[in-house]
């Protein structure tokens, strides 16, 4: 990630719709040649808002976003979308419906031979012999393909994704999000995806930015991400997580499973303890600490709840096993799926 | 946090003038009702209105709940029934029916009124044929009925669209539940279109509310009859404001109903992506039978009418003066249909800043829609002598003279009053089509780097262009149908295809009254088969 040159870099991004309610609140991220960033992130945390206003569509109150050398915006500038070079796929597309699909590719192109490269683009997309349909003829995934191939046409030097597979159901979901990245790395592009779902955004990724609350709170590899959360939030965005409020002696954090070794933090310091469900490892014990509560069956692995003194947790163990309802177990911790992060 | 987002997705792109224009024009719409409850509210109670209070009052009241109750029964009737065959059965010539049926639109109730009193009244041919069994039309039965069979398509196009939206699980769920199909379809099917049926009975009850050639032909004297009266008679403005600020505030509350079930039917076939129910297949005999169904409103409504009127024409001679009446009801309909088309895009640009200003200014338009024609004309007397009563000592003083009447002398009065009247009819068609250019259709294209003005000629107008022109020519034919506040507001001796109508029908020289009569609908049908087919391709 070193190696990648920086293209597009956005600094302390704000934007309010409502004074009261900032939908960006100091925004950074940085988007590298030819890789593809998904940003992650609920509902409402300003993902959206961030994309447009990298398209132009929203002004910054605040903020910088420059492309290389040029100013996309800062307090004095605001570059229209038009003179920004974004490809932008909206979430319901947002083809013209009274051109055909050919005509929505070749929109944004100019010169003679502009259809020529429209109907290459289409043809690419394995779309050619779809190029005289209307949009309102065409599947649902063929028009997420065409809106990619109208938006990847004139060549532009970052596209935008906006949750481009939310239309769609599942089976034909992961299909078009392969084909989208292969689509995207063929052309060598800079991508942006906004997603909000953890697994789309893992399978996506180069670089993966959690986003909430209108600040991108932490950005990385997506291995490195889910492994190295910053905090209950960031654990929380990736999937399920137990979080167990303790504090640091002996550099260590107690939990109810034993003490957890937590390096470098300080004596005293509060902290929060992230258990993903995987790390509970359960073993069946005659007199146990903790009982089973729940047991559900999820092919190849099982979610177990199970209840102690100070709680009830979920667990995730190996399928199958001899576990049902009732029955008393001890609990330990599987180190490698637990960190412990300040509060 | 929506409507700021959307005022900052808008900005950029909306002209600021044509937003100021807009707001303007919109309000000017609206100040001929507003003059009206403003001289209502303030003026001194005359003595006319006293006398009526304790005399024809009541009358009034109950002539028009009788009538617009049942204009409502029988166009709900009608309306539902054909909504329901066009949007969920299939038969022969349904596709050309579909927008046929909205045809008789362009007839205005007085025409079908004059033509069925004529063919009904006694000694006429119907009572001939069946030796006196058939009655009489006339009446507030009679009045209701002709709205009912010229009105109806407003139900009919807002309940075929809900049929035609509905998702078919409600009603599968329905029978799966162990309804059958007819119980299904009333505890399913009917419900979730009621919404919408509901807002087509309230325009028909406001245009019923608001006619005047129909109920003074067959005599049922509704509220609108005695404001026309209390202005001609009396000559008091204050009195016919005060009849008319009832009549508006009855308008407003159904007016305010329509928008809320217009919102409600909104939400009930939002629900998501749903399959839309499969049309059943009618053969042989019910195929017929429903063939038969929409031909009989058809043949009542307009064929029958229009029909006997041709008859009637063709047997007297053509009265003097047509052609220039059908160039000033051509005229005067061209003029307002061109601005309110204009007004009304320019009206939806303006709403879609969502500015609190253009959105009052768009409603407040909007009400005029709820005015009937005579109200609309007294407001604007009242704002024309208003404006007069304020310039002219200055203007004296100035000049010497007294400042020229604005009034009566040009045709500018009587096109501010359809403006007032009708601009709700071209603003909300403007704001439907301008719907389908969705902020995301404008981003994209924005991103592909399209000027303004590129935008505005490659995606807007092209997306829009069939809906304004049918929003101008829906004016068009309102106007052309127009009789009350034209025959108030008139400039002296400028007579319309309406008017000359009107003057023959109520002397009772029928024959003369048949051409012209049979003209209205005949200049109208054109646009009409250009928005019935507009207001058909739309929803499939």
């Amino acid at each position: 990630m070193t190696d990648a040159q920086t293209v597009l870099s956005i600094r302390g991004a704000e934007h309010h719709y409502r004074a009261d309610h900032a939908a960006l609140a100091g925004a950074n991220l940085d988007l590298y040649a030819g890789r593809i960033t998904a940003l992650l992130g609920p509902s409402g945390s300003g993902k959206s808002t961030l994309l447009r206003a990298i398209a132009g569509l929203e002004r910054l109150d605040t903020g910088s976003i420059r492309l290389g050398d040029t100013i996309w915006n800062n307090e004095q500038t605001h570059l229209p979308p038009e003179a920004r070079r974004v490809g932008m796929v909206f979430q319901d597309y947002a083809l013209f419906p009274h051109m055909t699909a050919l005509a929505n590719v070749a929109f944004g192109l100019s010169g003679a031979d502009k259809k020529a490269r429209a109907l290459a683009q289409l043809e690419a997309a394995e779309l050619g012999h779809r190029a005289k349909a209307y949009p309102h003829e065409l599947s649902g995934g063929e028009q997420q393909r065409v809106a990619l191939a109208r938006a990847l046409a004139p060549q532009p030097a970052v596209v935008l994704l906006d949750e481009p597979f939310s239309g769609l159901d599942r089976r034909l979901r992961g299909e078009l999000r392969e084909r989208t990245v292969d689509t995207l790395r063929a052309a060598r592009t800079t991508a942006l995806i906004v997603t909000h779902d953890a697994e789309e955004a893992m399978a996506v990724a180069d670089e993966l930015a959690l986003m909430d609350a209108g600040r991108i709170i932490q950005t990385g590899a997506p291995d490195e991400v889910w492994m190295e959360p910053v905090s209950a939030t960031a654990a929380k965005l990736l999937g399920d997580v137990e979080i167990i409020e303790s504090h640091i002696s002996n550099g260590q954090a107690a939990t109810p499973f034993g003490a957890v070794d937590a390096p470098g933090l300080e004596a005293g310091q509060r902290v929060n303890v992230l258990i993903r469900p995987r790390a509970f490892v359960l073993t069946l014990a005659d007199h146990g600490t903790f009982t089973i509560t729940r047991r559900r069956s999820a092919g190849p692995h099982l979610t177990c709840r199970f209840a102690g003194d100070r709680g009830e947790w979920t667990a995730q163990t190996p399928s199958p096993a001899s576990i049902a309802v009732g029955d008393r177990v001890n609990v330990v911790l599987d180190p490698v799926y637990v960190r412990v992060v300040a509060v | 946090m929506a409507a700021a987002a959307r005022l900052n997705r808008f900005r950029g792109w909306l002209p600021g003038r044509t937003l100021s224009l807009a707001v303007l024009a919109a309000t000017l719409c609206a100040a001929p009702v507003l003059a009206v409850a403003w001289i209502a509210l303030t003026g001194e109670t005359g003595d006319y209105l006293r006398h009526l209070a304790g005399t024809r009052l009541p009358t009034y009241l109950a002539t028009s709940a009788a009538v617009a109750l049942i204009a409502a029964a029988g166009s709900g009737l009608i309306g539902t029934g054909l909504g329901w065959l066009m949007a969920r059965t299939d038969f022969f010539g349904r596709r050309t029916l579909g927008w046929v049926l909205i045809l008789p639109l362009a007839v205005p109730a007085y025409v079908a009124a004059y033509a069925w009193l004529d063919l009904s009244h006694a000694g006429g041919p119907l009572q001939a044929m069946t030796g006196g069994l058939f009655p009489t039309i006339r009446g507030s039965w009679g009045a209701g009925l002709m709205f009912a069979l010229v009105l109806y398509p407003y139900v009919y196009l807002l309940a075929r669209n809900a049929f035609a939206a509905q998702s078919a699980d409600a009603y599968n769920a329905a029978r799966t539940l162990g309804a059958g199909p007819l119980h299904a379809f009333w505890r399913t099917s009917l419900p979730m279109a009621r919404p919408a049926i509901a807002a087509g009975l309230a325009l028909v009850v406001m245009e019923s509310l608001a006619d005047y050639g129909t109920v003074s032909h067959l005599g049922a004297p509704t509220l609108s009859i005695g404001l026309i009266r209390a202005w001609s008679g009396a000559g008091s403005l204050v009195d016919a404001a005060r009849l008319s600020l009832v009549l508006v505030l009855v308008a407003i509350f159904i007016f305010g109903l329509e928008r809320a079930q217009r919102s409600r039917a909104r939400n009930i076939n939002a629900a998501g992506r749903h399959k839309p129910a499969p049309r059943l297949p009618l053969t042989g005999l019910t195929a017929l039978a429903a063939f038969l169904a929409c031909l009989l409103p058809l043949l009542l409504g307009m064929i029958i009418p229009l029909g006997r009127l041709g008859w009637l024409a063709l047997r007297t001679e053509a009265a003097s003066g047509l052609a220039a009446a059908s160039l000033h009801s051509l005229t005067l309909a061209g003029v307002t249909a061109l601005i309110a088309a204009a007004l009304g895009l320019g009206t939806a640009y303006a709403l879609r800043s969502r500015t609190t200003i253009a959105i009052l200014a768009a409603r407040a338009a909007g009400l005029g829609y709820a005015v009937p024609g005579a109200v609309a004309a007294v407001g604007v007397i009242a704002l024309l002598s208003g404006t007069q009563a304020l310039i002219d000592p200055a203007w004296r003083a100035l000049t010497g003279e007294v400042f020229p009447i604005l009034l009566t002398s040009t045709g500018a009065a009587l096109v501010l009053a359809y403006l007032s009247r009708f601009a709700a009819a071209a603003i909300s068609p403007a704001e439907t089509a301008l719907a389908r250019v969705t902020p995301s259709l404008d981003g994209a294209a924005r991103t592909l780097g399209a000027t303004p003005r590129r935008r505005v000629w490659q995606i807007h107008w092209p997306l829009i262009a069939a809906g304004v022109t049918s929003a101008g020519l829906l004016v068009f034919v309102e106007v052309l149908k127009e009789l009350p506040a034209t025959m108030i507001l008139r400039p002296f001796n400028y007579d319309t295809l309406a008017i000359i109508a009107h003057n023959f029908a109520s002397d009772e020289r029928l024959g003369e009254a048949a051409l012209p009569s049979l003209l209205i609908p005949l200049v109208a049908l054109l646009p009409m088969i250009f928005v019935a087919r507009y207001l058909s391709r739309q929803d499939r």
